[in-house]
């Protein structure tokens, strides 16, 4: 904790959460093929996790071994997932 | 094996509790990960869970999304107030991220109920199971949160000598966000 450290515009951030909370709403409603809204509303859920990470949870000010805590287990969730993909999805 | 002298220097720069704090959410990362993971190769592998999801409320769920968003700015915002020494401030924002996280519990627990009225129990089918058991698993970090961030507003009473702890449990709660952030589209909105 740093007293001169800048700060992000929490507010601004906020909204801009907000807006694209609306927008993935409004995307599942779009007149388009089921993996193009899927993709699209995960794409904003995405996002909306990265502004928090780096905003809120002050990623963008954090050095390399917090990186590397935050990212390791994702990498290795993503991992198992895509390992086991063929398994549940074509081998009914 | 010897530490190499920038990875010394990185882990000196940085307070232990944040460390730890970062670590125990790598360990949440693998919980709700493994849960949502299985959850949707399970769903991708069988046909008929859109039609489950279209019982949940998704108005509903947006109104809990934003009251979640909110309430991360209100606990980023009660880290501001620690930084300025406002200590009204950090008792202010602190409350209302306990308002907040109980009106999402609040709400979380009508949908249950109506539910259960509906007859859709955990063991109604694979998409109910996941259902409560992700929702519900979410919702005692969100009751978890709480009580940490009531601890720290009886503590904040006092002297604000323990003010960082604001910073570690607000990691913490905005981690119980993004959890949110994917739950909410892979259970309301697909």
């Amino acid at each position: 904790m740093s007293a001169e450290r800048a700060h992000p515009n929490y507010v601004a951030i906020w909204i801009w959460l907000v807006v694209l909370m609306i927008a993935g709403v409004a995307a599942s409603y779009l007149p388009l093929g089921k993996g193009a809204v899927v993709a699209l509303i995960f794409f904003i859920a995405f996002t909306k996790a990265v502004l928090v990470a780096m905003n809120y949870m002050h990623l963008r000010f954090e050095n390399a071994l917090i990186y590397a805590i935050a990212i390791v287990p994702i990498v290795l969730v993503l991992a198992m997932t895509l390992i086991l993909f063929p398994d549940f999805v074509f081998h009914r | 094996m010897k530490t190499p002298a920038a990875t010394q220097a990185m882990i000196t720069r940085l307070p232990p509790g944040k460390i730890g704090v970062w670590w125990f959410l790598a360990s949440e990362v693998m919980v709700f990960g493994g849960l949502i993971g299985t959850y949707i190769l399970t769903r991708l592998g069988s046909a008929g869970w859109s039609a489950e999801a279209a019982h949940l409320s998704a108005p509903m769920a947006a109104i809990n999304t934003f009251i979640l968003l909110t309430s991360s700015m209100t606990m980023v915002m009660a880290f501001a107030a620690v930084e300025k020494n406002n200590d009204r401030g950090l008792r202010t924002f602190l409350l209302l991220t306990i308002f907040l996280g109980l009106a999402f519990l609040g709400i979380k627990a009508y949908e249950y109920s109506s539910h259960l009225r509906a007859g859709f129990m955990p063991s109604t089918g694979s998409f109910w199971s996941f259902y409560y058991t992700m929702t519900g698993l979410h919702a005692l970090h969100v009751l978890a949160g709480i009580i940490v961030n009531l601890i720290l507003f009886v503590m904040a009473r006092g002297p604000l000598v323990n003010g960082h702890r604001v910073e570690l449990a607000g990691l913490y709660w905005h981690f119980v966000d993004v959890v949110w952030i994917f739950l909410f589209p892979l259970l309301y909105l697909t």
